[in-house]
């Protein structure tokens, strides 16, 4: 701890974690004195199946609720504006979203146009201030989840909005929806939260109340997502990958974006390649390139990453090498874990050259363009050699 | 990592620490529209010359506020309609509680009323009464240990009508907690002491008692790392910015653990003994941690020896095998205790047959005993406890506590 | 098209009625073993006069009532309303609900994960929670109750059996 450097942290996220955390949604409502919540959702088939237990959940509470359940990746403010009416019309209280980023985006920008009673959702801007609370949102947690869902920002059309006032009432990780026997997503899930919560830990700024959740949710993740994507470890090991998950959201909202997590948005956007994918074939990279920047402190990896036995046998001067080459053997259980055909870089996975030299304009538009064009660069497979030039060395 | 099989965890409340932390504060108010807050403290606080540093952090960014320092020693009903009185007639819109638990309980109470528009507190006591939040409320605690700046609940006490309200809500939560070392500077060390020990109190029963969780884990870790090196340095040095405000932030950090863990035997006995003989809670906390981790020891040895790692460091971790972690754990906290007494000139108390009122007069006859281990199954905090206590289970262990004498373990009654 | 539907949330009639059937067996047990055991008779005995508490689900039931009239501790059936209660155990739902009368948890467990919401005076709920865990000893076999409580208490045999045989009797013939 730097007492000199100012310390602040905020998480407004309630975490309900476990065996049949879902039946307890009607009151949390009620604690915020909703009963007449909007389900937000999308159409996919993991979605459809963790719909039917949402609202099997909510069976014997009385309730009745709204239900849209056709978010895509095409979602725009003209479809929040009907759903922002939509509510109003029929006095729904409350948000409920259910799944991955793009949904809870939507909601977050829901809650926004119906908190500030904005005339016109079509015409909401990241400019739009966020100052004041919102009305309740819940997340639940699907193990399509990028690690942003419990975070204060949401990406919609192009936009970022940041307020801590984004971030949800509550995330719910139930053990139904952390595990629905689809290991790749858990997988993606888990690397995505890995990412950013590896950036979080060893940054310059030290902070020990956001360290206690980066700490947690790497610890949390290192211990479980190979299991849980082998599918070996159950319900248990999903549900505890699902809680770093929704951690490293409450991490994300109090750092901001860094290298990896970077890379991982441009190449989502661009390519719709889940950041977690992404993230682990940059990882060590990154590191790399952190470790020969002043003031990261990548020894405090080791902890989490080792457990407490291995960390009390290990001395100080070896502690960066051992935690990278823990994060290195996890990577690649995981990435085995995922099966053969998991792509080794952007160029297997589906990312033609003409998309790459997308990725690197964006990037290079970014203040850390110098470091993140040649990560990009590693991480299409190969080196053109006409983009060697004015990299930074 | 143990992953409960459910678990709840929640700390709404902006964490702001620093030696400047004050400043930061009024600026975050401006930000947020704020124009007139209400300083509720008591007199103890104003003369020590506390709310001149808050008044000049706010006067930089904020045009107005207005100090209240009538807060008694007891949270009161009377003070707290009178403060909410104030509040209106003055047009406030916000409340700063600067002091212990009984200035935070008075800002709660005056902030139901007057967000909820309230004429009788009592219908919004128990758990759940509340449905929406409260209006900005900041605490700035000025001891640290009772980490009351993060909890949801709130006891008011009805002294007319010789009633005690009790209030749990998550909108209870301040909406920031201000940790700033010059509001701990002045702590004598005997106050420094016991109320240090009641926040390693709080870290370690939230980490061996029943609701443990990941969060919960992580910041009773991180709090004992900070509290256990830094508590000797602030009791020796009270001049200590840096220890000071890493003590803050211990507290802090160990009172968000208990908050989403709860506690057990420790508080169970020390609020026992509390209401019954008048001991300060810091220094009874003080006195039972180690008997409340010897007699859970049978059920929590692993999971106390994982506290030895942030109390000692690694080399006497490794150095310690493993079934005897948890008794090194033990033998740490009387040691602390031990140093705290040899610091403070033998006021901090290591049993309870030393504990002194300010005329040298035992607080603790032996014959309250019995009394205070009735008193003690009327406490909600065996619940938590891992082990179960009866009547007979209190008296043994508030008898060695007396003597000051290590639990006989082979006498705990094993479930 | 319409964007939104409105959604019934479903009925459990099942775990409704099995909620419903155990919670009157449990308070027709705490009325049996007010009469039949000490400690049961001590811990009624030292608690308000007109004490009376409710235990069950949130937000429509199933709830039991059980308390003290003209000295005896009766179940007083299972509408909560009309009656002052000292206090009320609100089980957060359903399902939670069906898990303690499953004894897969035991109420001072369930307490612990925050499936039940105690709303009243902390000594009464305590003195509840003793009560609660006495009957389950008597209800269940040694190897459920284990589970159900933190320490299994080391009763006299003749507690246990005559204990267990009167418990049963006088909840399923109701004297």
């Amino acid at each position: 701890m730097n007492p000199e450097s100012p310390i602040s942290f905020t998480c407004l996220v309630k975490i309900n974690s476990g065996d049949r955390a879902l039946e307890n949604l009607p009151m949390e409502l009620s604690g915020f004195d909703a009963a007449r919540p909007l389900i937000i959702t999308g159409k996919d088939a993991a979605d459809r199946k963790a719909l039917r237990t949402l609202i099997r959940a909510f069976g014997d509470s009385g309730m009745t609720f709204g239900l849209f359940d056709g978010v895509t990746d095409t979602t725009d403010l003209a479809v929040i504006d009907v759903l922002k009416r939509t509510c109003l019309e029929k006095d729904y209280d409350a948000i409920i979203a259910l799944g991955g980023a793009e949904i809870v985006d939507a909601a977050k920008v829901l809650n926004v146009s119906l908190s500030l009673k904005v005339p016109d959702a079509r015409k909401i801007s990241a400019e739009t201030p966020i100052r004041g609370r919102l009305r309740p949102l819940m997340v639940v947690l699907t193990a399509g989840a990028t690690g942003l869902e419990t975070s204060s920002v949401s990406r919609f059309e192009g936009m970022v909005f940041r307020s801590e006032y984004l971030a949800p009432n509550l995330v719910v990780i139930d053990p139904r929806l952390a595990d629905m026997g689809d290991g790749k997503r858990i997988a993606e899930s888990g690397l995505a939260a890995l990412g950013r919560l590896v950036e979080a830990h060893i940054s310059t700024d030290k902070n020990p109340f956001r360290d206690a959740y980066s700490f947690t949710a790497i610890r949390l993740i290192a211990e479980n997502l190979k299991d849980a994507v082998a599918g070996h470890g159950g319900k248990k090991a999903a549900t505890a990958v699902g809680n770093g998950v929704a951690m490293s959201g409450c991490v994300f909202s109090n750092t901001g974006a860094f290298l990896l997590h970077k890379l991982g948005q441009v190449v989502y956007d661009v390519r719709r390649i889940h950041p977690g994918l992404t993230m682990s074939m940059a990882m060590l990279d990154v590191l790399d390139l952190y470790r020969r920047r002043d003031g990261h402190d990548l020894a405090a990896l080791f902890h989490p990453l080792a457990g407490d036995e291995e960390f009390a046998l290990s001395r100080p001067e070896d502690r960066v090498d051992g935690a990278l080459s823990l994060l290195r053997r996890l990577i690649a259980d995981v990435r085995d874990a995922m099966g053969k055909d998991t792509p080794r870089n952007l160029r297997e996975a589906g990312v033609p050259w003409y998309m790459m030299e997308d990725v690197l304009e964006r990037l290079e538009a970014d203040p850390d363009g110098p470091y993140l064009r040649p990560l990009a660069e590693r991480m299409w497979g190969e080196e053109p050699s006409h983009l060697k030039k004015g990299q930074p060395t | 990592m143990i992953v409960p099989d459910y678990y709840e965890f929640c700390c709404r409340v902006k964490l702001l620490a620093g030696h400047d932390a004050l400043e930061r504060m009024a600026d975050v108010l401006a930000e947020r529209g704020i124009k007139k807050p209400l300083i509720v403290t008591d007199k103890g606080v104003a003369g020590a010359g506390l709310i001149d540093i808050v008044s000049k952090a706010l006067s930089v960014s904020l045009n107005a506020h207005l100090v209240a320092d009538t807060v008694p020693p007891d949270s009161d009903l009377r003070v707290v309609n009178e403060l909410a009185a104030f509040y209106r007639d003055e047009g406030c819109d916000a409340v700063i509680a600067v002091g212990g638990g009984s200035v935070m309980d008075t800002a709660k109470g005056i902030n139901i009323i007057v967000s909820e528009n309230a004429a009788d507190l009592m219908a919004f006591s128990g758990v759940g009464a509340l449905k929406r939040p409260l209006k900005p409320m900041v605490a700035v605690p000025t001891t640290a240990g009772t980490g009351s700046e993060v909890t949801q609940v709130a006891v008011i006490k009805d002294h007319e009508r010789h009633l005690k309200m009790a209030f749990g809500s998550y909108f209870l939560l301040p909406d920031m907690a201000v940790l700033d070392s010059r509001m701990t500077l002045t702590v004598p060390p005997f106050i420094t002491a016991m109320t240090g020990m009641d926040a390693i109190s709080h870290a370690m029963e939230a980490y061996y008692c029943l609701q443990k969780n990941p969060l919960s884990d992580a910041h009773s870790l991180a709090a004992l790392s900070l509290l256990y090196r830094n508590l000797p340095v602030v009791t020796e040095t009270p001049g200590d910015r840096e220890a000071r405000l890493e003590m803050a932030v211990g507290a802090c950090l160990a009172g968000i653990a208990f908050s989403n863990s709860m506690v057990g035997m420790v508080h169970n006995l020390g609020h026992a003994t509390g209401s019954v003989c008048g001991v300060p809670h810091g220094l009874c906390m003080a006195i039972f941690l180690p008997y409340g981790l010897e007699y859970n020891m049978h059920k929590r040895g692993d999971i106390m020896g994982e506290l030895l790692l942030p109390l000692a460091g690694e080399a006497e971790y490794r150095e310690t095998p493993r079934e005897q972690r948890a008794k090194k754990v033990v033998s740490l906290v009387r040691r602390m205790n031990s140093k705290l007494n040899e610091l403070t000139g033998g006021r901090h108390a290591r049993c309870l047959r030393e504990v002194v009122d300010r005329d040298g007069v035992p607080m603790v006859p032996r014959e309250v005993l019995p009394e205070i281990a009735r008193a003690a199954l009327l406490d909600g905090a065996s619940v938590y406890n891992p082990e179960e206590a009866d009547y007979d289970d209190n008296v043994m262990v508030l008898e060695a506590a007396w003597e000051g004498e290590p639990l006989d373990r082979g006498k705990v009654k094993g479930g | 098209m319409e964007l939104v539907r409105d959604v019934q949330a479903g009925k459990k009639p099942f775990k409704r009625a099995y909620v419903g059937i155990f919670l009157w067996f449990t308070g027709k047990a705490v009325q049996a073993a007010a009469r039949s055991d000490e400690q049961v008779k001590r811990e009624f005995d030292a608690l308000p006069d007109d004490f009376a508490f409710s235990m069950g689900c949130l937000p429509n039931g199933p709830w039991m009532v059980v308390g003290k009239e003209e000295g005896a501790v009766k179940y007083l059936g299972g509408n909560p309303e009309g009656r002052h209660q000292h206090l009320r155990l609100k089980i957060k739902n359903l399902e939670a609900a069906f898990l303690i009368l499953t004894f897969q948890e035991s109420t001072a467990m369930a307490t612990v994960r925050n499936r039940i919401i105690t709303d009243g005076e902390l000594p009464h709920a305590l003195a509840v929670m003793r009560v609660l865990d006495i009957v389950e000893v008597y209800l269940l076999p040694r190897r459920i109750a284990k589970l159900a409580v933190k320490r299994y208490p080391r009763w006299p045999l003749k507690r246990k059996l005559f204990g267990r045989f009167a418990v049963y009797t006088r909840t399923l013939l109701g004297f």
